[in-house]
């Protein structure tokens, strides 16, 4: 057999980490990944660190970093792919080159969403941080700015609003919930992460919303939000989530429906009929995959979850038949402000019938939800003290039936030598 | 390639190994310094217990398809050639994505350092601290060659033995 060609659009999490797969498994395959970014791939979440100057661009590169050690992958940059044709299987970059493959992976990610109600969002000094393009670009806008407002209060612009104090400027954050990182835990859990972010000397403005840019000749010089407050600031930095990159595909039939569709082995499907596409495969922030605990359709922009997938779709694509084991939709840990936290699974329990137990002290909150008949573990968040919470992870996953562990759980005493018993 | 392997019938639960690693990751590698250094030299395995009775070590198995490297956002999780999963301290940023995705839970968070910690085998040392210090030989490092080897001798001497009534 003449040795396999595999095209892979996306030189991010999914992308890599599906390349890194297929090498391992096949030695002899030319590896293509086709990235639209000037960069070599880098470690996406790293970016903050770009603008802090705590890390370099070559410092957060991903190549011979962390497991992608494999060797003979072809990276190209500023290769944007603008068409796809499963019938012939090619592809085309730039509008110009045909490129064919036998083997293709869908992972082009996603993009900042900007919500349209916010006017001026064109004026230089506004960003969405998603590249290392952005970074760079905000790091030097840094040295001149006095203040910054963020637009939202989630993950991502957590980590940009502590790069930012970390550089002196001061940050505001206006968020349109009644509390910080709404999407990945309920209001009782955050207030502790809240307290120790005011502690450090975040400003955060609860139930506003940004509806214009104030401009001068410099670039920002401000913005309006809707209770009619003006803060005047340098850097406006918006994060309300992303928004798959799926344009390109409009022509090519291949299944799209808010992401990419993918089969229960990442495979695309063709039309509207579903007929699978065994030769293509989808993963990471652009798929539409499932969640392990509900069933239901989720779509997740997160890094941990973009490689799971594309190592799965690389297996596939080298021929080595492997079940996706799909998403949470809730799958975060990070540290702010000297609080580390996790929340993972189902979270968002208020007027569900969902069991669940909640332990607070000063300094740590732990909620374990469980499923309606209490059975299993189906959602958790640790906030100030996140020991172990691997292991809750893989109860939640495996659907693990609790039997006698629950009070070892409830009581935060579970490890390891419990769930070798219950094997 | 030598993994560590656990004989749980052989365990006393007298957690000898949790000092011994701690002592060997002090910065003088002797109990009675390393008691009053700081940062606070941390055990990397962990000795659990399940009633009624059953000791239970548990430390890092340096997985073939490791969770934590694949999940770590920073590139701070390789593997070495001699197969072991290291956390290189420098690069780690303490976002605990490793904690979270380890079905071990052996994978702290250092307090005073504010990163991931986890067995590293020992690079300083022929046998890891912990199986050297092992009074009832419960750790043993060795290839899996040779422990499936010793499991199938007990096997059969244990076989035979029955046979013979």
């Amino acid at each position: 057999m003449a040795s396999r060609r595999y095209v892979i659009i996306g030189g991010s999490a999914a992308g890599l980490a599906a390349a890194q797969a297929v090498r391992e498994l096949d030695r002899d395959g030319s590896i293509l990944v086709l990235s639209a970014e000037p960069d070599p791939p880098y470690y996406r979440p790293m970016i903050p660190f770009i603008v802090t100057g705590q890390k370099t661009a070559e410092g957060i590169g991903m190549m011979g970093q962390g497991p992608y050690t494999a060797r003979g992958i072809e990276v190209r940059q500023n290769a944007r792919v603008t068409a796809v044709d499963p019938r012939a299987r090619a592809v085309t970059v730039n509008d110009q080159e045909s490129v064919p493959y036998d083997r293709l992976l869908i992972a082009t990610g996603s993009r900042p969403y900007i919500p349209p109600t916010i006017q001026g969002v064109d004026t230089p000094g506004v960003y969405a941080p998603r590249t290392l393009a952005d970074a760079r670009s905000m790091a030097q806008r840094v040295s001149n700015a006095r203040r910054a407002v963020l637009a939202g209060g989630g993950m991502v612009n957590l980590k940009f609003a502590f790069a930012l104090l970390e550089r002196g400027v001061s940050v505001t954050m206006v968020v349109t919930s009644p509390e910080i990182l709404s999407q990945v835990m309920e209001m009782d859990a955050a207030a502790l992460i809240r307290e120790a972010l005011e502690r450090a000397g975040l400003e955060i403005l609860t139930g506003r919303n940004i509806v214009q840019i104030l401009s001068g000749p410099g670039g920002v010089e401000g913005v309006l939000l809707d209770t009619g407050e003006e803060i005047p600031c340098q850097i406006v930095c918006i994060g309300k989530g992303v928004r798959p990159n799926v344009e390109f595909l409009s022509t090519s039939g291949i299944l799209v429906d808010g992401g990419v569709m993918a089969d229960g082995d990442t495979a695309c499907f063709f039309g509207q009929e579903k007929e699978r596409l065994p030769e293509v495969f989808t993963a990471g922030d652009v798929a539409v995959t499932f969640d392990p605990i509900t069933g239901q359709r989720m779509m997740t922009a997160l890094w941990t979850n973009a490689v799971e997938m594309g190592r799965c779709a690389g297996r596939n694509m080298a021929g080595w038949p492997t079940i996706y084991t799909g998403t949470f939709g809730i799958l975060n840990a990070t540290q702010v402000a000297g609080v580390p936290f996790v929340s993972m699974g189902i979270v968002h329990t208020a007027g569900t019938p969902y069991e669940t137990h909640v332990v607070r002290t000063a300094n740590t909150y732990r909620k374990l939800v469980f499923s309606e008949d209490g059975k299993r573990l189906i959602g958790a968040v640790f906030v100030g003290d996140i020991h172990h919470a691997g292991l809750y992870r893989y109860l939640i996953r495996e659907r693990v039936p609790l039997d006698g562990l629950k009070a070892a759980a409830i009581r935060h005493q579970l490890h390891y030598g419990h769930l070798l018993r219950i094997k | 390639m030598k993994e560590i392997f656990v004989r749980l019938d052989r365990c006393v639960g007298c957690h000898t190994c949790e000092i011994a690693c701690a002592v060997e990751h002090s910065q003088s590698k002797d109990l009675f310094r390393a008691i009053s250094e700081h940062p606070v030299p941390r055990r990397r395995l962990f000795v659990e217990w399940v009633a009624p009775g059953q000791k239970i070590p548990v430390l890092c198995r340096h997985c073939t398809d490791a969770p934590c490297m694949h999940a770590c956002i920073s590139g701070a999780i390789r593997r070495t050639p001699e197969g072991v999963v290291l956390t290189d301290t420098d690069k780690c940023i303490g976002c605990w994505t490793c904690v979270m995705v380890c079905p071990y839970g052996v994978i702290g968070r250092h307090p005073e350092m504010q990163r991931a910690y986890r067995c590293d085998r020992c690079p300083d040392r022929e046998v890891p601290a912990c199986v050297a210090s092992c009074p009832t030989r419960a750790l043993v490092y060795r290839t899996v060659e040779e422990f499936s080897a010793g499991v199938r001798q007990t096997a059969a001497a244990e076989m035979l033995a029955g046979e013979r009534g």
